[in-house]
């Protein structure tokens, strides 16, 4: 995954998350901005839900403002973020649980250009094809993902998909880096078997290394 | 390496996690086993394939949280556990104002109080030890004196109490016997006799009916024994008349012989013999 420039701005947002916790608005702005599409696509993935997603991220920075002051040190924000957007994300699925509701979001698509997501195509400027293609296969692999269990899903977009280190992924599940690595090996050998199962290889999706 | 590496050790591999040396291990252990390193390879094209899977765009709402702003000194922590220790401090002293507050140390004790101090009334002064210890002897001699009054008296009352009880009884007794009639008197004692005249017949008809089963055995046997003498006797008897014939045959038999040769010598002397 290449490195945007809010990439290079998250990885450098020491002082200004030092700012924030001083109480400094304009710094508590940005590191939302900076962190939100982060958090977002984290609780999108672990749910496939855009409103759950969506929920849990505004839920996630309404914590951290208001217990920003607490936090020790600098160094653990990015572990202590995940650490509160997985706590909302368990909660919503107790309370998905006892509910037993689904979205309507989850209802049937539609194919082509009826589809609804034709419409959530992300970067205008690119070919519509070539995006509802990469949104379908997104969604194919998306399907996979929901087929592990919690640890392990977790765990797998943490490190796949957040770029979290082994370290920070424990930081934030409170377990063991061996835990945080067996649950990953687990995980990723079962995603093997269902995308056996969906027979999804790199042929199949016409990978381009 | 022959161990078999864990899952842990396996992940930090694929992620390049592991230093030098425990990297060359595991390379030596692929050698040896070449499907342990095509596994670790599917689940590394796993992570490619999933790779394929792309962030969702999504612009960050306003987030608006209650402004907090500078807080008034009021609300702070600080403020209020000072407020709290002086109110306390003031109301001590409000009290102590009015119910009369006493400091007191003495003799390594210290004292607090508030209110009038109560009087306590003075122990009586002039106590010795002799007249204490005279106190506690006198108080033991009364005491002891009553314990032996008490316990005199409560024998006095079981004696008495045992007396009539059992005078209470043989009177019982003697009035059931005076009040039974001379009827009941004879027909007691008329069983009583009855009785004793049953006993005494079954006692000697038993008795009788034994020696006379006795008598017959004894008569028996000692017919039985006079059969066996006789018959001894007689074999005896036998045996001597058997003796006697025999004898008797013999001297017949060398008297024939005699007689014979006398009769077929006749002309022989007397001196050949």
């Amino acid at each position: 995954m290449a490195e945007t420039l809010l990439d290079i701005a998250m990885m450098h947002s020491d002082s200004l998350i030092a700012r924030a916790r001083e109480g400094d608005k304009n710094a508590q702005g940005k590191l939302v901005q900076l962190w939100y599409k982060r958090i977002y696509n984290f609780s999108y993935k672990f749910f496939f839900d855009h409103d759950l997603a969506m929920e849990v991220s505004q839920k996630t920075f309404i914590s951290m403002h208001k217990n920003l002051v607490g936090l020790q040190e600098v160094g653990r924000f990015k572990s202590w973020l995940y650490t509160i957007a997985v706590n909302y994300c368990r909660e919503e699925v107790r309370k998905k649980k006892a509910s037993r509701s689904f979205s309507l979001y989850d209802l049937n698509p539609g194919e082509g250009e009826e589809s609804y997501r034709w419409e959530e195509s992300h970067n205008r400027n690119e070919n519509p094809e070539r995006q509802l293609r990469h949104s379908e296969l997104s969604d194919l692999l998306q399907s996979c993902l929901m087929e592990l269990s919690h640890e392990q899903r977790e765990v797998v977009i943490m490190k796949e998909y957040e770029g979290l280190k082994f370290r920070e992924i424990a930081e934030a599940l409170n377990i063991s880096e061996n835990t945080v690595k067996s649950r990953m090996y687990y995980g990723l050998d079962g995603l093997k078997k269902i995308l056996e199962q969906k027979k999804i290889t790199k042929e199949t999706i016409g990978y381009e290394q | 390496m022959n161990n078999k590496p864990d899952e842990s050790t396996l992940v930090a591999y694929l992620y390049g996690e592991l230093n030098e040396k425990e990297t060359k291990k595991l390379e030596d252990y692929f050698q040896q086993h070449p499907d342990e390193l095509a596994k670790l390879r599917g689940l590394s094209e796993v992570r490619e394939v999933m790779g394929q899977a792309q962030d969702k765009e999504v612009i960050a709402p306003p987030i608006f949280v209650g402004d907090a702003g500078i807080r008034p000194l009021w609300h702070s922590n600080y403020f209020r556990v000072s407020v709290g220790i002086a109110a306390s401090i003031l109301f001590i002293l409000v009290a102590g104002k009015f119910l009369g507050p006493e400091i007191n140390y003495s003799k390594g004790e210290l004292r607090i109080s508030f209110g009038k101090k109560t009087e306590q009334p003075a122990p009586p002064s002039g106590l010795t030890e002799e007249k204490v210890n005279e106190l506690i002897s006198s108080s033991l001699a009364k005491n002891n004196e009553s314990i032996a009054a008490s316990r005199t008296e409560d024998q006095k009352k079981l004696m008495q109490t045992l007396v009539d009880f059992n005078s209470k009884k043989m009177d019982a007794l003697t009035k059931t016997v005076s009040q039974a009639s001379q009827e009941q008197v004879r027909s007691f004692v008329s069983n009583l006799q009855d009785q004793n005249l049953k006993l005494m017949k079954d006692y000697f008809q038993l008795s009788t009916a034994d020696q006379k089963k006795y008598m017959e055995n004894m008569l028996v046997d000692f017919s039985n024994y006079l059969q066996e003498q006789r018959k001894q006797d007689l074999q005896f008897v036998q045996a001597k008349v058997n003796s006697l014939e025999k004898n008797n045959n013999q001297f017949k038999q060398e008297t024939e012989q005699i007689l014979t040769s006398l009769i077929s010598n006749p002309g022989k002397k007397k001196n050949n013999y």
